[in-house]
C-alpha cells in the first residue's frame, strides 16, 4: 500500500481531524511502519490451513421483538465529556447535515 | 431537453418494530426526552454484543417478497465505518455485498402509462442518532446536540437500479414504495417524522454517449478508433428530502442546474447536495465518500443467520393484495378510470371498503359489477372522501353500515331517491356517527314523480309567478328554469326535475 502525505491527509479528512504540516510529516513514516507490519500477515500463506466456518445462527434463535427498559438519561450521559439539556454536546462542523 | 436524464433512488424506511435492531431498547422515541432510550449496546460501549431483531428481518424479507426480490437465505451483516458523532460505535451495522433481498421490481402507473422500475437491492441496517445544530448567539460558536434515542432503530434501504428517466417517475416510484410499506404494515413511512427518507442520485448525459448494462450506466462504445473515449457526467446525490413532492421538485431543480452548468462549459463533480424546501434549491454539502473509504468488513459480532425456505414461506403468508394488482383489477375487471383506480387503491383500508361496497351495491342493482363499481367509486371519492378530508378521519374510523349505503346508492340510481338529499343524509350520518338506515327511513327523500302530484305543485307555482309564465309563453325559453326552481323549492327538493319540466311545459302550452 502506498503511504504518502496525501494518504495521511485523506484519512485525517475522513476522520474529521485537522493535522498540522509537522504532524503529517511525523505520522507518514509511522503509518507506513504500521501498515507494513500488517502486510506481513497479508503475505502469510494460509492455503494449507483448513478453513474454519463462521458460527451460524438459525432464524428461530434471533431475538424476539420485545422492548425492555433502557438506562436512565443520567447513566447514558455519564461517559459524555459535555452535555446540555439531556443531549450529548459535540463540536460543530463535524456533521454535514 | 437536450440531455437524457438518469435517476436512481435510495429509500430508507424505518421498520415498525417494538424494539431496536440490535438491542431491546424501545423504538417509541417520538416526543421522548433525549437519551432516555439507550443502552450499552446502542451507544456502542466496548464489550457489548448486538443481537438481531427477528421481526425486523421478517419485515425486510416481506418487503423483498412484495417487490419480487430474491431472498438471501444466509444473512450476513457488515460494518460500514465513518466518523460522525451520530454514530456511536464509529461504524454502522449494515449489509454490503450480500443484501437480504435483490433483483426485484415494482410497477408504477400514471393514467394509462405503466413502467417497470427495477430494484437492485433491499438491505437491513440501523438508524443513526438525531442531531441538532446550534450556533451560540453570544460567542458564534457552532456545536451539535445529539440524542441517541433514534440510534439503532431498524432501517431498510431500498436501492433502485438507475432506470428512472424523469423526476415525475421518481415521485411515482417513491409513492409506490411507501404504499407497499403501508399496505403490509412494514412502516407508517411518514416522511415528516423521518420514518421514510428518499435520496435520489441524478445525472444527465448526452444521447448516444451512454448505455445501460446490468444495473450500471456505462460509457457507450466508441463507434470508431478516432473517437475520443466518452466520459460520463458524474452523478449528484440529493439529501434532506421531506416529502414525496419534494422528490420531483428537487430532481427537476438539479437537472436544470446541471444542464446550465454544462451549457456554461463548467465541469460537474460528484457531490452530495441538500434540498432546501424553503428556497426550492439544492445546496452543496460535500464531495461523496467512495465505497472503499467506508472500509466495509464482515460484522464479526453477528454470525451468519440461516433462513430456511419454510421461514420465508411463513413470512410470505403476511402478503396481501398489493396496490398495483388492485389498480389493474379495477381498470380491467371493473372498468374504472385509471385515475379513480389509483385514488382508491392508494390506501389499503379505502380499497377494502370499496371492494365491500361494490359487492353490496351490485346485489342491490342485480349484479352489474361495472355499474356497481362506477357508482361506488363516485360515492366513495365524492361524499365520503370529502368528509374524511374535512374531519381528518380515516375510513376505519367510519361506522356506516355498508348495506344501508348500498341501498341508498341504488335508490338514487333508480331515480327513487333525491341525489342531493341522500348525500346530505350520508354526510349527516358520518358527522353524527348516526344510523344511516334509520336516518334514511325517517327522512323524506322520496322523489315526487307522480304526474298528478306534480301538476298540483306546478299550477300553484304558475299562479304565484304569472310574469315568468307569461314570459315563457311569449318565447322566453329560459323562464322555464326559474319555474322549475320554484317547483323544487315548493316540493322541498323532492320533485323529479325532468318530470317537472314535462308537466310545466304541458300546462303552459295548453
Amino acid at each position: 500500500m502506498k503511504v504518502d502525505k496525501d494518504f495521511i491527509k485523506h484519512i485525517a479528512n475522513l476522520a474529521k481531524i485537522r493535522l498540522s504540516k509537522e504532524q503529517i510529516d511525523k505520522f507518514t513514516p509511522q503509518m507506513k511502519t504500521i501498515l507494513d507490519s500488517a502486510d506481513v500477515l497479508q503475505n502469510f500463506d494460509s492455503e494449507k490451513i483448513p478453513q474454519k466456518r463462521y458460527n451460524t445462527l438459525e432464524f428461530e434463535q434471533l431475538r424476539d421483538d420485545k422492548p425492555a427498559a433502557s438506562q436512565s438519561q443520567e447513566e447514558a450521559l455519564r461517559n459524555a465529556p459535555y452535555n446540555e439539556k439531556g443531549f450529548v454536546k459535540v463540536p460543530g462542523g463535524v456533521i454535514d447535515n | 431537453m437536450k440531455y437524457d436524464v438518469i435517476i436512481g433512488l435510495e429509500i430508507h424506511i424505518q421498520l415498525k418494530t417494538q424494539s431496536k435492531m440490535f438491542c431491546s431498547c424501545s423504538t417509541d422515541y417520538f416526543g421522548k426526552d433525549p437519551n432516555t432510550l439507550t443502552c450499552p449496546v446502542c451507544t456502542g460501549m466496548p464489550g457489548t454484543l448486538p443481537i438481531p431483531n427477528k421481526r425486523a428481518i421478517e419485515l425486510c424479507i416481506l418487503m423483498g417478497l412484495a417487490t419480487d426480490c430474491a431472498i438471501d437465505q444466509s444473512i450476513k451483516f457488515d460494518r460500514k465505518h465513518y466518523f460522525y458523532p451520530d454514530l456511536p460505535k464509529g461504524y454502522q451495522i449494515s449489509q454490503y455485498d450480500e443484501p437480504l433481498c435483490k433483483n426485484g421490481y415494482v410497477m408504477i402507473r400514471e393514467d394509462d402509462r405503466t413502467e417497470k422500475i427495477e430494484i437492485e437491492r433491499i438491505h437491513q441496517e440501523e438508524d443513526v442518532a438525531k442531531s441538532h445544530h446550534i450556533v451560540d448567539p453570544t460567542t458564534g460558536l457552532e456545536y451539535s446536540l445529539i440524542d441517541y434515542n433514534k440510534a439503532g432503530i431498524p432501517l431498510m434501504e431500498i436501492v433502485s437500479k438507475p432506470v428512472i428517466r424523469s423526476a415525475a417517475d421518481a415521485r411515482l416510484y417513491a409513492a409506490r414504495i411507501r404504499q407497499i410499506a403501508r399496505y403490509l404494515d412494514i412502516s407508517d413511512a411518514d416522511m415528516e417524522k423521518g420514518q421514510m427518507r428518499c435520496e435520489p442520485n441524478v445525472s444527465i448525459q448526452l444521447p448516444g454517449t451512454w448505455k445501460y448494462n446490468d444495473g450500471k450506466i456505462l460509457p457507450a462504445e466508441k463507434s470508431n478508433k478516432s473517437d475520443k473515449a466518452a466520459k460520463l457526467n458524474p452523478k449528484v446525490e440529493i439529501k434532506n428530502i421531506g416529502s414525496i413532492t419534494a422528490v420531483e421538485k428537487s430532481i427537476d431543480y438539479e437537472i436544470e442546474w446541471m444542464s446550465r452548468e454544462l451549457e456554461n462549459g463548467n465541469e460537474l463533480e460528484q457531490q452530495t447536495r441538500g434540498w432546501n424546501a424553503h428556497t426550492g434549491e439544492t445546496e452543496f454539502q460535500r464531495t461523496k465518500e467512495s465505497a472503499e473509504d467506508y472500509r466495509y468488513f464482515k460484522e464479526p459480532d453477528i454470525p451468519i443467520i440461516n433462513v430456511s425456505t419454510s421461514n420465508v414461506d411463513t413470512i410470505g403468508e403476511q402478503l396481501v393484495k398489493l396496490p398495483s394488482e388492485r389498480e389493474n383489477n379495477y381498470i380491467e375487471k371493473l372498468s374504472l378510470t385509471p385515475y379513480d383506480a389509483c385514488v382508491i387503491a392508494d390506501d389499503r383500508a379505502n380499497s377494502e371498503f370499496f371492494d365491500e361496497l361494490v359487492s353490496k351495491v351490485s346485489e342491490e342493482i342485480s349484479g352489474d359489477l361495472s355499474e356497481a363499481a362506477k357508482l361506488s367509486a363516485n360515492w366513495l371519492t365524492g361524499i365520503i372522501f370529502a368528509y374524511m378530508n374535512d374531519s381528518g378521519k380515516k375510513i376505519t374510523d367510519i361506522n356506516l353500515r355498508l348495506e344501508d349505503l348500498a341501498h341508498i346508492i341504488a335508490e338514487v340510481q333508480a331515480g327513487k331517491a333525491n341525489n342531493q338529499k341522500a348525500k346530505k343524509l350520508v354526510r349527516k350520518a358520518l358527522e353524527t356517527d348516526g344510523n344511516l338506515g334509520e336516518l334514511y327511513e325517517s327522512a323524506n327523500t322520496q322523489v315526487i314523480s307522480d304526474v298528478d302530484e306534480l301538476e298540483t305543485i306546478a299550477k300553484k307555482v304558475i299562479n304565484a309567478n304569472e310574469k315568468a309564465a307569461q314570459d315563457f309563453k311569449s318565447g322566453k325559453q329560459n323562464a322555464i328554469g326559474f319555474l322549475i326552481g320554484q317547483i323544487m323549492k315548493e316540493s322541498k327538493g323532492n320533485a323529479d326535475p325532468n318530470k317537472a319540466r314535462e308537466v310545466l311545459i304541458k300546462l303552459l302550452e295548453s
